[in-house]
């Protein structure tokens, strides 16, 4: 059976789950919903390029359809797919990390000379997101990731403690740190955050 | 769709099965039954430890002439709160590995889990558990020194004014009595406080707290129930009780 975008539309996650056990042509309907989503959240993460980003969310799928009985249906499926991809993403960046232990992180200056950006992201200003991914580039991985869940993918505390697997508490802990952190970064680099 | 397709062709070329719904399902039982049985037993150990201290007079530090730290210390039952805090700890690392354990915080679940032991261990003692649990552990593990040896060692120091036996027979102000070394004892108890729980006839276990008087004899201040409370009572030939403690006339 052929699976249109127009049936896929029709399903909501949980009924995607359930058929995709039955019959694994659904399991397209999965990917499309969240390619677009998780392809931009992995390279937000990784720092790699769209080729890369395909091949971590291809393994990652590799891997949802294997564990699909795994799924909880207490949680959102949007939660437990960011879990995967963000377990499978943190794999490859380390493996990546450990090629090249030497090469250090570096902020590009002159992009930050005399620049302002608001903290709340606005997607339409390439260069303000630009420039807060460079920032970001700075941040231990588990700040970077909260900041990443919360300001750019939208998530709720709640979200992004399933996806982490840490308490609520400890994701508002690190989401003040991540700001504070962020703040710092960017005030060393001459960027006013707050016009 | 291209994308999504390929997934498919791949899962479909490679033979890339789903794992089995038991490949969660049975470890995430036993982890449940891990942390059920290593909570029990934490509440097994708890109500020991609420036996020991209910078996235990605290008060007699006051008594001790020399290093009431140390006295104190040997009080307390270390074996069965190592045990509690070694299954705890169990307990709270298996909950950590359940599906949803990362929703707590170890904080909240060391509190969460000690409240389960302490208020599931409450009911095993007062269910009598904690009794039969020490008195089990005390027939089959032969070098576990029980509550009641630890118990008698305390009250078998007369040098030091601990006694403590079987009344043989009362005469007067006096009885006899035979301690747990089956040696027998002339006790004077008559300025002694008498606690409400003791019934001075033949047969009944008592602790005492006095000094020797003589080769075989015992001046008893005070006189206890083996097991009772450290409640006091004036002995008039007849019981009657009193908060405060009163001597024989």
């Amino acid at each position: 059976m052929i699976i249109t975008e127009a049936i896929c539309k029709q399903l909501s996650d949980k009924e995607i789950v359930k058929k995709s056990l039955v019959d694994i042509e659904y399991f397209s309907c999965m990917y499309d919903r969240y390619e677009l989503r998780l392809l931009r959240y992995i390279k937000r993460i990784a720092l790699v390029n769209d080729e890369q980003a395909k091949d971590i969310l291809q393994e990652a799928f590799i891997k949802i359809w294997r564990n699909l009985n795994d799924y909880d249906q207490s949680l959102k499926l949007s939660s437990w797919i960011y879990r995967i991809v963000h377990n499978e993403t943190i794999s490859y960046w380390r493996k990546q990390k450990s090629f090249g232990k030497d090469r250090q992180v570096t902020l590009d200056e002159t992009l930050f000379k005399d620049v302002s950006i608001n903290f709340e992201m606005n997607e339409d200003n390439e260069q303000k997101e630009r420039l807060t991914h460079e920032v970001l580039k700075l941040l231990p991985l588990k700040y970077k990731t909260v900041l990443v869940l919360k300001f750019m993918e939208n998530m709720s505390y709640h979200e992004i403690s399933d996806v982490l697997k840490i308490p609520e508490g400890t994701v508002a802990t690190w989401i003040n740190r991540a700001k504070n952190m962020f703040i710092k970064e960017a005030s060393n680099n001459h960027i006013s955050f707050f016009n | 769709m291209e994308e999504s397709k390929k997934i498919i062709e791949k899962i479909k070329k490679e033979r890339i099965r789903q794992k089995p719904k038991w490949y969660f399902v049975v470890p995430n039982i036993l982890i449940w039954l891990s942390f059920i049985i290593l909570i029990f037993v934490g509440a097994a150990a708890f109500s020991i430890v609420l036996l020991s201290i209910q078996q235990t007079d605290f008060n007699l530090v006051s008594h001790m002439s020399h290093s009431k730290v140390e006295f104190f210390l040997g009080l307390l039952p270390f074996f069965w709160i190592v045990i509690l805090l070694i299954f705890l700890g169990g307990a709270l690392f298996t909950f950590k590995k359940s599906k949803k354990g990362y929703k707590f915080g170890w904080t909240r679940l060391l509190g969460l889990s000690t409240a389960v032991s302490i208020l599931l261990g409450t009911m095993f003692f007062i269910g009598g558990g904690g009794h039969w649990l020490e008195n089990t552990f005390a027939e089959q593990v032969s070098y576990y020194e029980s509550i009641q040896q630890q118990k008698q060692k305390i009250w078998m120091k007369p040098e030091e004014g601990f006694l403590s036996g079987v009344i043989e027979k009362i005469d007067g102000d006096n009885l006899q009595l035979i301690d747990f070394n089956n040696k027998r004892w002339n006790i004077d108890y008559g300025d002694s406080f008498i606690s409400p729980s003791v019934s001075l006839k033949k047969g009944e276990q008592v602790k005492l707290i006095g000094k020797i008087t003589d080769v075989n004899t015992f001046q008893a201040k005070e006189m206890r129930a083996w097991g009772g409370q450290n409640r006091q009572r004036k002995w008039n030939g007849h019981e009657k009780n009193s908060s405060n403690g009163n001597s024989k006339k």
